[in-house]
């Protein structure tokens, strides 16, 4: 029997927590472990619930995880193996398995990684296989609570999954998560009911849930605190009357699964009974839009947006070698500068022969996810790689690509559905792209077919008609536009197009692609794949959305072009200024613009030493001596790093050379994510010519060893804040002296002195980025 | 709730090592900075007011399993009968500006961290004020927070449980003890009906004293 009927309100229980206490819990008490010290009180509590009406009784499993319950020298499993007892023992009609948060952040706020958080659920969920549902409740991150269902849906044996998400007055969680975020995500990873629970009372909670509504089709699940706390004492004021009373609203709007949560007591379960006598499910009628999310911005498909595609290899010598190097950072600015460009999602695709493109998937994700909320599109043609990134993104995102080909529907199609995404149909297969739109016309119908059949909503099917290039096959180009037409039409999907490749080959490209560009938004396209950072193409999608009456009044076009002046010239600061004098004043661009034109006429380990180096010394001579202070360091630095950037790039696209006067390792260690004085020490190295293996916080002690055997570095530079993780720097160094003793280690940060580093065994202190240079020189000899 | 509106921006300039009044380019940069993190910080707090038993292990907050051991806990709470047990945090928001900023350039990042140390500061001010005018005719203390004198930061989670700051606030503690979000602050405010001297605040108790880089020029923080 499934556990909720269409016809039928789902009765859950009431409060645990407070129950416990007001039955004796002493603060500070671990609920848990009253399953086997006080399985009576456990039972009695579910079963006053039991009798006040509730058909599913939460068992007191809130906190039972490995890292929670460590304390209290209980496993796991004997505690969540007495709650379940204690729960039957009451006699519900359904016994759910209650999953909290985990208490501990996840990476890149927290330290927890993804896979720990799922091993930790995964315990939960095994230790608790007796249940007959499985819930995750309180839940403030989206990311946390992918890692809880993916491991209820691998390890539950296919038990319903309920998630209830708790929301702040302002329509988010504490981490940010927005309602349609949630709706998007937790529907298409195929939870059976979705709502909030905890945070506000019913009253605060109306506009939250009318949100949630208007976002899902699956049961929405209501289980408020008894009002709000009472600041001073925490306690809930609101009583059964008036809970059941406001609860009612939410029957009017559609919800079907009802509750309370803290302060709620079996009262207030009898009172919401009573109250729903009087109502039967309200059917909702929802039509949610085509949609992407991550987990703080939903861009919905229903006008066009833009897709960046720059970040992507091909073609690019520099991306490349940026791949090669592991060079997050570089992956980083593309993805800030479309953002900040336009860019409504992001295209990601980092595969090369040469490396390992699912590890580089993941960290990709990973890390273009901690410095933006746009939306990402995962482009990839390796299965593994894909299903690498689709665990752990954070929302919806979109799959790039499926194709008509059998290998490829049967590949990617299922990992769409299980994850969740939408996807891109490419109309292409085994003959390749068809010359006809009818061709590409029924290789869509194909993919569409295909996808329905597993379950994946036509509103997240996006086909790509395929741009072939004007100057090679003309003839082509309407076909293409004449296929977006129809699928758009005929088939109601929203559609896909890199139109870049259309001027291949021609001279003006610019001019080709943005003509073609608007041609296409005519015909029906919805997703433009370009470059953003051209500002004539993003302009043309705007103006597109203005005269199709999208952007209504004009509101964004004004936004953007409003205050703009028609002739622009290019700045003509870098006149009359020499290279080294733009990197003291800390002027990024004129730096960039002078290195441009000081490679025509000279080499460029001429600039780096005659020039770069020579100005960074003396702005470090004056930040030594107080003439100069931090952030001015700081600026000089930036303006010599877009130097380098510049000398970088050339070299990878002449020479294939880079600039190195040695390789150090930097980290904040384990335990620390005060990464910033890392930060300021990683980019001055940089400016002088050394090779930074950034190994980024919170790493384990291990990782510093092995990028340290891994490049031979002779020096390992070690960054900690807190006094809490000074142990965790002195374990890294022995660490590094049994195993890499060629290296020499230099030690900073705001709570080490000269003492303490010789103390715990590092080589050198330095107590700020300047004088982590001078160690550099002293080591490298330069 | 508490909204902020503008940080402290001579705060924040001498957070990040910088003497004097900064030029305009830096002051139009940081005003971009805090733009940024104003938008993205949500502000909030939560308190209790929990009577103290002074015990030999320590203080006691009763009601929590919140134990305080330590002398200048025990002399900064002398004459209390009573305590503001506090949290409060810019949020996950305010981490996510700075990563972002971070990665637009260091000196963004430098900038929008010094800036939310600053609003941090200013937020625990105006929590404090707000906390302070709910309880009309009793004399506080200053806040004291884990970490300063010989007041442990292994209190953090008991501190954190006693306010129930994981589940209504978004606080929570990692593995290595550190508060996350990381502009978030945990103190300790006594109270009394009674007047009670306010103590000495300053280097004298702050176990950040013999590496502290304002005191070696002879400031202080």
């Amino acid at each position: 029997m499934s556990f909720w009927q269409k016809d039928r309100f789902l009765i859950l229980d009431g409060g645990m927590g407070t129950m416990l206490q007001d039955a004796g819990l002493p603060p500070g008490g671990v609920p848990e472990t009253w399953n086997l010290e006080h399985p009576e009180v456990i039972t009695g509590i579910h079963r006053a619930y039991v009798e006040a009406g509730a058909q599913v009784v939460y068992t007191n499993t809130f906190g039972c995880n490995r890292l929670k319950m460590a304390r209290t020298g209980r496993t796991v499993q004997e505690l969540t193996a007495a709650a379940i007892a204690c729960a039957r023992a009451a006699q519900p009609q359904y016994v759910a398995l209650d999953l909290g948060p985990t208490g501990q952040l996840l990476a890149p706020t927290g330290t927890l990684s993804f896979e720990e958080c799922y091993d930790v659920y995964r315990e939960m969920i095994e230790a608790g296989r007796d249940a007959d549902l499985i819930v995750l409740e309180t839940m403030s991150d989206l990311l946390e609570v992918r890692a809880g269902v993916l491991a209820a849906r691998e390890h539950g044996g296919g038990k319903p999954i309920l998630v209830t998400m708790s929301f702040e007055e302002n329509g988010r969680t504490f981490t940010g998560c927005e309602i349609s975020a949630m709706a998007l995500t937790l529907e298409g990873l195929g939870v059976d009911a979705v709502g909030v629970n905890c945070s506000l009372g019913p009253e605060e909670l109306l506009p939250i849930v009318r949100e949630l509504c208007r976002w899902t089709t699956l049961p929405v699940i209501v289980k408020p605190n008894a009002g709000l706390p009472d600041p001073v004492t925490g306690t809930y004021g609101v009583g059964p009357e008036r809970f059941a009373d406001c609860m009612e609203a939410f029957a009017d709007m559609g919800a079907a699964v009802f509750g309370g949560c803290c302060g709620t007591t079996p009262a207030h379960i009898q009172a919401l009974c009573k109250m729903l006598q009087k109502h039967t499910p309200k059917e909702r009628a929802v039509h949610i839009p085509s949609a992407v999310c991550s987990a703080s911005r939903t861009v919905t498909v229903t006008e066009p947006r833009i897709i960046g595609e720059r970040i992507n290899p091909t073609g690019k010598k520099r991306f490349k070698q940026a791949l090669m190097e592991h060079d997050m950072d570089y992956i980083l600015g593309q993805a800030i500068a479309q953002t900040e460009a336009g860019a409504d999602i992001l295209d990601v695709n980092v595969g090369l022969p040469q490396i390992d493109e699912r590890e580089m998937m993941e960290s990709a994700v990973r890390a273009i996810q901690s410095i933006t909320d746009v939306p990402l599109q995962l482009d990839t043609t390796d299965p593994l790689a894909l299903e690498a990134g689709l665990r752990i993104y954070d929302g919806k995102p979109i799959v790039n690509s499926v194709n008509g080909e059998e290998d490829s529907l049967s590949t990617v199609l299922p990992l769409v559905k299980k994850y969740g995404a939408a996807v891109v149909g490419l109309t292409l297969d085994k003959n390749g792209i068809p010359k006809t739109a009818q061709g590409r016309f029924e290789i869509a119908q194909r993919i569409l077919a295909r996808a329905l059949s597993l379950g994946i909503r036509r509103e997240d099917v996006f086909i790509d008609c395929l741009t072939l290039t004007a100057s090679a096959e003309q003839e082509g180009v309407m076909e293409t536009l004449t296929a977006v037409r129809r699928v758009r039409e005929e088939l109601g999907l929203h559609t896909v197009l890199g139109v870049s490749n259309i001027s291949f080959g021609l001279p003006n490209r610019e001019l080709v692609t943005r003509n073609f560009l608007t041609m296409a938004l005519y015909a029906g396209l919805d997703l433009p794949i370009i470059n953003p950072n051209t500002a004539s193409m993003t302009a043309a999608v705007r103006t597109y959305k203005l005269l199709a009456n999208f952007d209504k009044g004009a509101v964004e076009f004004i936004r953007h072009y409003g205050a703009e002046e028609p002739a622009q010239t290019a700045p003509a600061a870098a006149a009359g200024m020499t290279l080294k004098q733009a990197i003291t004043a800390g002027l990024k661009s004129e730096a960039a613009q002078l290195t441009e034109a000081g490679l025509a006429t000279c080499e460029p380990m001429e600039l780096v030493n005659a020039e770069l180096i020579p100005a960074l010394d003396k702005a470090g001579a004056e930040f030594e001596t107080g003439k100069m202070f931090l952030p001015q360091l700081l600026s000089a630095a930036s303006a010599a790093q877009a130097a380098f950037e510049v000398i970088k790039a050339h070299l990878s696209e002449h020479s294939g050379e880079t600039v190195s006067h040695g390789t150090i390792v930097l980290a904040t260690v384990k335990g620390d994510i005060h990464d910033i004085g890392k930060n300021i020490v990683k980019i001055l190295l940089e400016n002088y010519g050394y090779e930074v293996v950034d190994l980024g916080k919170d790493v384990p002690y291990e990782a510093v060893v092995e990028a340290t055997e891994r490049t031979h570095a002779p020096l390992v530079g070690l960054s900690a804040l807190m006094t809490t993780t000074l142990p965790s720097m002195e374990r890294t160094i022995a660490l590094l002296h049994e195993r890499c003793p060629w290296c020499k280690t230099v030690v900073g940060g705001a709570v080490l002195t000269a003492d303490y580093a010789a103390r715990i065994g590092a080589d050198f202190y330095a107590k700020d980025a300047k004088e982590t240079v001078d160690v550099a020189k002293k080591i490298f000899g330069r | 709730m508490i909204a902020l509106h503008h940080a402290d921006m001579a705060e924040a300039f001498r957070y990040m090592g910088h003497r004097g009044t900064p030029d305009a380019a830096l002051l139009e940069k940081a005003g971009r900075c805090e733009e940024k993190l104003l938008q993205q910080s949500v502000p909030r707090y939560l308190y209790r007011v929990q009577p103290i038993a002074f015990t030999p292990k320590g203080i006691a907050v009763e009601h929590t399993a919140l134990l305080l051991p330590g002398e200048d806990i025990r002399a900064h709470l002398s004459g209390c009968d009573r305590v503001i047990v506090m949290c409060a945090t810019l949020s996950v928001g305010a981490d996510a500006a700075i990563r972002q900023a971070q990665a637009h350039d260091v000196l963004e990042g430098l900038m929008t961290d010094a800036i939310a140390s600053a609003l941090t500061e200013q937020l625990c001010d105006a929590a404090e004020a707000e906390i302070l005018a709910a309880l009309p005719g009793l004399h506080a203390t200053w806040r004291f927070s884990p970490g300063y004198g010989d007041l442990p930061l292994s209190v953090q989670g008991a501190l954190l449980d006693a306010l129930g700051a994981g589940k209504h606030l978004g606080v929570t503690l990692s593995g290595s003890g550190m508060l996350i979000p990381t502009k978030s602050v945990t103190a300790l405010i006594g109270l009394s009906p009674h007047s009670i001297p306010k103590g000495k605040r300053g280097c004298a108790v702050c176990s950040m004293r013999e590496q502290c880089t304002y005191r070696k020029k002879g400031e202080h923080c």
